[in-house]
């Protein structure tokens, strides 16, 4: 087994030294070390040409299978359900207290489940609006953003609705399940603490809705 | 919004979501080769890192509505290619069928611009680099290959920069014993 590198050389190595600031009893170490590193091949690689077409082919599919089941959901006979629900979270001290989210069915066929709040909608029965609410006293500025709006940070602020830091807006969703977060002061992404939420697959929260064409629910 | 090659990538993820499918070809072509030889070198050969890249590219696209800053959709794409090669190595572990010196075709092939030893030496890195773990392979090939800062790499990986300060310097002994005679 060698001895492994002097500290000095490795922070040579590192980029952190040259190899004229070793101590003299270290610089034929050091140059071992660097023809070490200079043997890295650096030369860029160039994957097949075909792999653009086989990516491309398998998307085409993917995404013809999307719309499949897209269609299947859509017309799959199923329950609604409608829930109404202010929850108190802790968020970070400087926002205490937050409050979730209302859904508010829009458009829904005739005799089905009574809505909550009606409100028309001229007439476009595959949009629910769906009202966000969340209470953030010391925020400057909130929006949400999901996968309605492609995570567009800036395509619905919300308003402070009074003066207590409730913050509130109200959107028209197309019917489909939504991943979304609210953006606070343009940087803090927070999760709705009145919706289930699941792991983005890399470590952050996405809260989750449903909208059908005859109601909306939390998932 | 751009032509086609000159779109942003938060262009581009907003026309593919919005159904323009076919624009995702603008993304695979922008990043099928940027991440080739970190994928490469993180599972041994060239044919297995175009795999993971090909694999990668399709996951982005069926998690596309999940990125959340489709600006950011380079460090996004290497997260999920990331991961996909670190569960390849899993898979592989379980199998049976680790990285071995058998998987050097990251190695290249006779350079003009080397001397023989130079490149026996080379050769003899790719296939050290089998033997490092996991962690110390990775942040090995994105400071000495890639070229990123230490800060840079914590910025991909998610680690600290003294985490990878230490795996480095593992890997730095660890290299040191295997490549002892072509040093």
């Amino acid at each position: 087994m060698t001895l492994g590198y002097h500290p000095l050389v490795k922070r040579l190595l590192d980029g952190e030294l040259s190899l004229a600031e070793l101590p003299s009893e270290l610089r034929a170490e050091g140059a071992e070390a660097l023809r070490l590193v200079g043997a890295v091949d650096r030369t860029p690689l160039v994957l097949s040409p075909a792999l653009d077409d086989r990516v491309m082919a398998v998307v085409r599919r993917h995404a013809a299978s999307r719309g499949r089941r897209a269609w299947h959901w859509l017309t799959a006979a199923r329950d609604v359900e409608l829930r109404l629900r202010v929850r108190p979270v802790v968020w970070a001290g400087a926002l205490a207290v937050a409050a979730g989210v209302a859904l508010l069915l829009l458009a829904r066929a005739p005799g089905s489940t009574p809505t909550v709040a009606p409100v028309a909608l001229g007439g476009a029965r595959d949009s629910v609006l769906v009202r966000f609410v969340l209470y953030a006293p010391g925020a400057r500025h909130v929006a949400v953003a999901g996968t309605f709006n492609q995570w567009d940070r800036n395509a619905a602020p919300l308003v402070r609705a009074g003066t207590a830091g409730v913050w509130t807006t109200t959107l028209a969703l197309p019917v489909g399940q939504h991943q979304y977060a609210f953006l606070v002061d343009g940087e803090r992404w927070v999760s709705d603490p009145a919706a289930p939420a699941i792991n983005d697959g890399f470590g952050r929260r996405n809260s989750m809705v449903a909208v059908t064409a005859r109601g909306a629910h939390t998932l | 919004m751009g032509l086609a090659g000159d779109a942003t990538d938060s262009e581009v993820v907003r026309a593919v979501l919005g159904g323009e499918v076919e624009r995702y070809a603008v993304l695979v072509r922008r990043y099928r080769d940027r991440y080739a030889r970190y994928a490469a070198r993180m599972l041994g050969s060239l044919d297995a890192g175009e795999d993971a890249v090909q694999d990668a590219l399709v996951r982005a696209f069926d998690r596309l509505a999940d990125c959340r800053e489709p600006d950011k959709f380079a460090g996004w794409l290497f997260l999920i290619l990331r991961n996909r090669c670190y569960a390849e190595r899993r898979r592989r572990q379980r199998e049976g069928r680790p990285l071995d010196e058998r998987d050097d075709g990251v190695a290249a092939p006779d350079r003009p611009d080397g001397t023989l030893e130079q490149v026996e030496r080379m050769r003899a890195l790719e296939r050290s680099l089998t033997h490092l773990t996991p962690e110390q392979r990775e942040v090995f090939v994105l400071k000495h290959v890639e070229g990123l800062a230490y800060d840079e790499i914590a910025g991909r990986t998610g680690a600290t920069v003294a985490s990878l300060k230490m795996r480095m310097h593992r890997a730095y002994d660890r290299l040191r014993d295997l490549m002892k005679e072509h040093l």
